[in-house]
């Protein structure tokens, strides 16, 4: 199963669609969970969901706006989408009942 | 970023493959990172990569199975070929007597022989198994150097008889780096002629683990390349990385 940070990164990953890459990820990891995402640990885990097959990387057009840097840009497999919607599935199932998780009217229970 | 900060930055980038240093250089420009930030975050994604190879058994068989016993053993077998050579080879030449060798020739030629398999394969299978960390594996081999240099007391010898392996043993690793692996037929050849020159030493009260412990790169090669594709399908960083569209595959 997928790690926390796994998670995150395939999902923003996901989310972004064509334009998943580097600092696209980056910056939508920190929106959603508030906190600095270091470029070590983005890339160390990319390169280890790619090697795990979850991830599809290639690198892409240089742009002046980058210093004339190309970008890695990031795909998610078929497999990386199984991988999340388990680890999803988990989370929700194990979550039921908690006290912070909104019942179905929408209020915490 | 100041100019001196970016020197640095791009100094401690060269520790990244290329295409990785430019995607991480672009990123930290379009998120206008500072150029300590910019510095401390590719130190981090370096020891991190570093520290992250160190959980695979390869690195550990390079550098703690190979490079460090080899080298000792064969800086010892280095020392025997030499006086080896001074007994047998020496006079005859400077006795000046033609083509006349001394008894123990076959024996120093097999040895020779051996000494160059052994070396390359060990480099090679050095060079090929862990490729990153190819650094660590070649320091290990030289502190050994160094320190039986420092310590090498026979005056008939010169210190670099020690090193006689080191030449087929860097050709090895510069060619286990290229090519990752050998063919098939040739590393059964390789392997064969190694175990068969030792086969002098069984007949005497021999050191039977030097030899295999010297030998077992040459079967390890012949593993290895029973399995093609297996090594030479991973980058020079364990990934491979493209620059292309991704495959339809890939989509979603």
């Amino acid at each position: 199963m997928l790690g926390e940070f796994e998670y995150l990164l395939i999902s923003a990953a996901a989310r972004l669609g064509d334009q998943a890459y580097g600092a696209a990820i980056r910056e939508e990891i920190e929106a959603t969970i508030g906190r600095k995402c270091s470029i070590g640990a983005l890339y160390t885990t990319i390169d280890r969901l790619e090697t795990k097959g979850l991830l599809k990387t290639w690198m892409g057009d240089a742009t002046a706006e980058r210093g004339g840097r190309a970008k890695r840009m990031v795909r998610v497999t078929p497999k990386g989408v199984q991988a999340g919607k388990v680890f999803y599935d988990a989370v929700m199932r194990v979550s039921r009942g908690a006290s912070w998780v909104p019942n179905r009217t929408g209020s915490a229970s | 970023m100041t100019s001196v900060t970016w020197s640095l930055v791009e100094v401690v980038a060269q520790l990244l493959h290329r295409d990785e240093r430019d995607a991480v250089l672009g990123d930290l420009v379009e998120a206008r990172s500072t150029g300590w930030q910019s510095l401390f975050g590719i130190l981090g994604l370096v020891i991190r990569q570093n520290v992250g190879l160190w959980k695979s058994w390869r690195p550990w068989l390079a550098a703690f199975g190979l490079a460090l016993p080899s080298s000792l053993l064969l800086m010892g077998f280095s020392i025997s070929i030499s006086r080896t050579y001074q007994q047998v080879v020496g006079p005859t030449i400077l006795k000046a007597i033609g083509l006349t060798v001394g008894p123990g020739f076959s024996l120093l030629l097999c040895n020779v022989l051996l000494l160059i398999s052994w070396s390359w394969t060990g480099g090679f299978v050095m060079g090929s198994v862990s490729r990153r960390t190819v650094w660590v594996s070649a320091a290990l081999s030289f502190l050994p150097c160094l320190f039986c240099l420092e310590r090498f007391r026979i005056d008939s010898l010169s210190r670099l008889c020690l090193l006689l392996f080191l030449p087929p043993a860097i050709w090895g690793v510069y060619q286990g780096l290229r090519i990752a692996q050998i063919k098939l037929s040739s590393a059964i050849i390789l392997a064969l002629a190694i175990t068969v020159l030792t086969i002098p030493a069984w007949s005497s009260s021999g050191p039977w683990i030097p030899n295999w412990a010297l030998s077992w790169p040459a079967w390890y090669l012949v593993a290895m390349a029973r399995r093609p594709g297996k090594n030479a399908a991973l980058g020079r960083h364990g990934r491979p990385v493209e620059r292309a569209s991704c495959r339809e595959d890939c989509k979603e």
